[in-house]
């Protein structure tokens, strides 16, 4: 009996290290969203962050450079977004999809060489206490630092956004970008910030991808992680807990699904796999169809270019 | 302490055209300050430039004598120059407090008890904890004033306050505005509202096209004369004819009209009748959020009611969209110009199309006749003397008077033999404002008929050959426009009776 139980709480922990990218990626959307920009090249920051961390890793031999390394390339190509969006004042979704299709063909190219080489082991934290507790255990300890990070995360942006002052000031700025620069809040800078902050996330999901969860780089690994991210942000009425409870979803039909194609079952393993987006997408709506929460909730400048009077 | 702030020689140009020529002022604390323009005149530019929202190509400021760099907002607060813009600058979804606290640095705690004592002082009533979304026009208003005020600034510089406040509103704030400059607090009041700058004002500049015209104190002027100096022209006075031989042929007749609303900020309609004869122009006064736009929606079909609770022409239409209406020969103007009449983004040929997909030869067989439209445009803008010929013109970069105008004019295309109107010169400036009134005159002596539903009681006295007044969402009785006088009419929009 103790052996069902500690399986559940180990298919449990598979569950949340497969949504660790998903929380990640999706909160830092979240903060650039926030403050009125709409990227979408969530996919494409991620794939270059995957890249970079694995590429760091076997030329360094040094995982905390690698992390660091991926949350900086992320934070690089997101500034090429910023300055496009920002001081040319291009088009949000244009320069964001021509963002995430350039982070693709790039990874590819700087991947060349590193397919098919074996990644390293990242150390866990507490491994030696998930055997002492059963069921628990198993989900508690044995992680990766990330993974302990991205939980705490969503509750991090939550306060972030609602209890601190630059918070407050990145919500005024999705509101009203006009209004908040007659207030004398520097619009373009807290974009900018938010911009580069949602890069370095984008970047530590995709290095979470290459370094912990699949060590080692499979050319386009993120398979559609970053726009799963995207969906979770709008589906999820840009609230922190709402993403970790959509992430949770998603990852746990997917790890469900995989289960049941094992066991043979009379389903179309096509119906299986779009099991995930489907139901992700379902739960949210329900728990996010309160339209006056929508309304407050969605920056209202989302994807519109600012342009300071001078 | 008394606060002296100087203007000198500031220049801003846009391209095509100058803002502010050259302009210098003083002001000292203790009054009240009006700048007095139409709009266009520059007066918004020179405020921006005072609260730094803005640089001037040329020119300096003074404070207490003191050379003032204005880099941005920040440092016009920092000199404790503080401003009240036109277009509410409020966080919709943030609350109340948050709005309050945005460029504070002082702790939450610190900042709450601030507020509490600032609002208690001032007599101001708003829960702080709600988002600004849900406030009315007048709340929105005071949020602002409050962030001005937990600063303590010296000088406050108000951009057309009223313009979206009740009568009611606009006197709490003329009484706040006079208190604050009892405390020594330096009034810059801008508008170009002649009532106002008489009523509340000690001095008034006067500015038109970019340049200062006249500088001088309130008991030395009369609304005339800066009307005059405003416009720049002698101003004619619209009087209303009133036409002797007066028809008793109904045109449309509303009987037994009820709506009750889901909405909780919506009005309910009770009971509703009222007829309107051919030539005439019955006027509907109120305070605005009385049930006003309601009536209006039902009016246009933009609310379907009981087909028999609106005849035209003794046809019943009430179930009709405003569509169908048009092509019985009804016309509306709406409230909101950039909301409701015109698309603000499409050029000014489209939104003249917009209203005539059938009664006219716009459109030949699914296909844009882009050539006629075009004819028609120019012919509506030179008719009615918008201050363009461009029909291919965005119309958001239409004047409100402008965009009112070229609305008017589409809205007459079909000849209609009723126009109904919704505050068609609210926030407009003199000269527009006489032009729609001649208009409006000009259909009444054509036989055609007018409902015209306003907030301005001026308006509807000068208009109006029938008024009633409505008050939380019933009619009062209607009286023939000769006998009513604007103590009466307020009386009624208080929800007072006469006898």
């Amino acid at each position: 009996m103790s052996l069902d139980i500690n399986f559940i709480g180990v298919l449990i922990a598979s569950i949340m290290a497969s949504s660790v990218p998903l929380i990640l990626a999706a909160s830092g959307e979240l903060i650039t969203e926030r403050s009125g920009v709409l990227n979408l090249g969530v996919e494409g920051m991620m794939i270059i962050g995957a890249i970079s961390g694995f590429a760091l890793m076997i030329v360094t031999d040094n995982l905390f450079i690698a992390i660091i390394g991926s949350m900086l390339a992320g934070i690089i190509i997101s500034s090429i977004f910023g300055f496009l969006t920002q001081s040319l004042l291009t088009n949000h979704v244009a320069t964001g999809l021509a963002l995430t299709i350039f982070g693709i063909g790039m990874s590819a190219m700087l991947g060349k060489n590193f397919v098919g080489i074996p990644g390293k082991e990242f150390p866990v934290l507490f491994d030696d206490l998930s055997e002492t507790i059963p069921f628990f255990g198993p989900i508690l300890f044995g992680h990766s630092i990330v993974f302990y990070f991205a939980f705490i995360l969503p509750f991090l942006t939550n306060y972030f956004l609602k209890r601190t002052k630059l918070g407050l000031m990145v919500r005024a700025v999705g509101d009203s970008p006009d209004s908040a620069s007659n207030q004398g809040i520097n619009v373009i800078l807290v974009r900018y910030l938010c911009i580069l902050y949602g890069g370095a996330m984008c970047g530590l999901a995709g290095a979470y991808l290459s370094l912990i969860y699949t060590p080692q780089w499979i050319e386009n690994m993120t398979s559609g992680r970053g726009w799963i991210a995207l969906a979770l942000v709008v589906f999820s009425t840009w609230n922190p807990i709402k993403i970790l409870i959509g992430a949770m979803i998603f990852g746990g039909i997917t790890i469900i699904q995989l289960h049941m194609q094992a066991l043979g079952l009379r389903i179309p393993v096509q119906f299986l796999s779009a099991l995930p987006y489907i139901m992700t997408i379902i739960v949210l709506v329900v728990i996010s169809r309160d339209s006056r929460k929508i309304k407050l909730s969605t920056p209202s400048s989302l994807g519109k270019t600012f342009y300071k009077e001078k | 302490m008394s606060t002296n702030l100087k203007i000198s020689n500031v220049t801003k140009i846009y391209p095509g055209c100058v803002a502010n020529d050259n302009i210098s002022l003083e002001f000292e604390s203790g009054k009240i300050y009006a700048l007095l323009g139409e709009n266009g005149a520059g007066k918004s530019t020179l405020v921006k430039i005072l609260s730094g929202v803005i640089m001037p190509d040329d020119g300096q400021i003074f404070l207490n004598n003191k050379v003032l760099k204005l880099n941005s907002p920040i440092d016009a607060k920092k000199n404790k120059i503080d401003m009240v813009f036109q277009h509410f600058n409020l966080f919709e979804t943030l609350s109340v407090f948050e709005n309050l606290i945005i460029d504070s640095n002082e702790t939450r705690e610190n900042l709450r008890e601030k507020i509490k004592s600032t609002m208690e002082k001032y007599n101001f009533s708003i829960d702080l904890d709600v988002p600004v979304l849900n406030l009315s026009a007048g709340q929105k208003q005071k949020i602002e004033i409050i962030r001005c005020l937990i600063r303590s600034p010296e000088v406050l510089i108000m951009d057309e306050p009223t313009s979206v406040l009740t009568e009611q509103e606009t006197s709490e704030l003329f009484s706040s505005l006079k208190q604050f400059s009892e405390e020594g607090i330096l009034i810059i009041y801008i508008t170009h509202k002649l009532k106002e700058v008489m009523s509340i004002c000690d001095e008034v500049a006067v500015m038109r096209k970019g340049q200062l015209v006249s500088v001088s104190k309130i008991i030395d002027e009369k609304i005339e004369t800066l009307a005059n100096k405003m416009v720049g022209q002698n101003l004619k006075t619209v009087k209303k004819k009133i036409s002797k031989e007066k028809s008793k042929e109904q045109l449309i007749k509303i009987s037994n009209l009820n709506f009750s609303s889901e909405d909780p900020f919506e009005t309910n309609l009770k009971n509703v009748n009222f007829e309107v004869n051919r030539g005439e122009c019955l006027g509907i006064a109120g305070i605005s959020g009385n049930g006003q736009s309601e009536l209006f929606q039902i009016l246009s079909g933009e609310i379907i009611s009981e087909s028999n609770s609106v005849l035209f022409n003794n046809n019943p239409i009430g179930n009709l969209n405003p569509q169908q209406r048009r092509e019985y020969l009804m016309a509306f103007s709406p409230e909101d110009r950039m909301e409701q009449a015109a698309i603000p983004q499409m050029k000014i040929f489209e939104n003249v199309a917009l209203n005539n997909f059938k009664s006219s030869n716009f459109f030949n067989g699914g296909l844009i006749n882009e050539k006629k439209i075009k004819e028609h445009s120019k012919k509506i803008l030179s008719d009615f003397s918008v201050n363009t010929d461009n029909v291919e013109l965005k119309s958001q970069f239409l004047s409100g008077g402008n965009l009112q105008k070229l609305i008017i004019g589409r809205e007459l295309i079909t000849s209609p033999e009723l126009l109904i109107c919704f505050n068609p010169t609210w926030g407009l400036d003199v000269g527009a404002i006489n032009y729609i009134h001649e208009t409006l005159i000009k259909i009444n002596e054509q036989k055609k008929s007018i409902i015209l539903i306003s907030t301005d009681t001026d308006e509807l006295l000068k208009l109006s050959d029938k008024i009633c007044v409505i008050y939380k969402g019933k009619l009062s009785k209607i009286m023939d426009a000769e006998e009513v006088t604007s103590e009466k009419l307020g009386i009624l929009m208080g929800g007072g009776e006469i006898v």
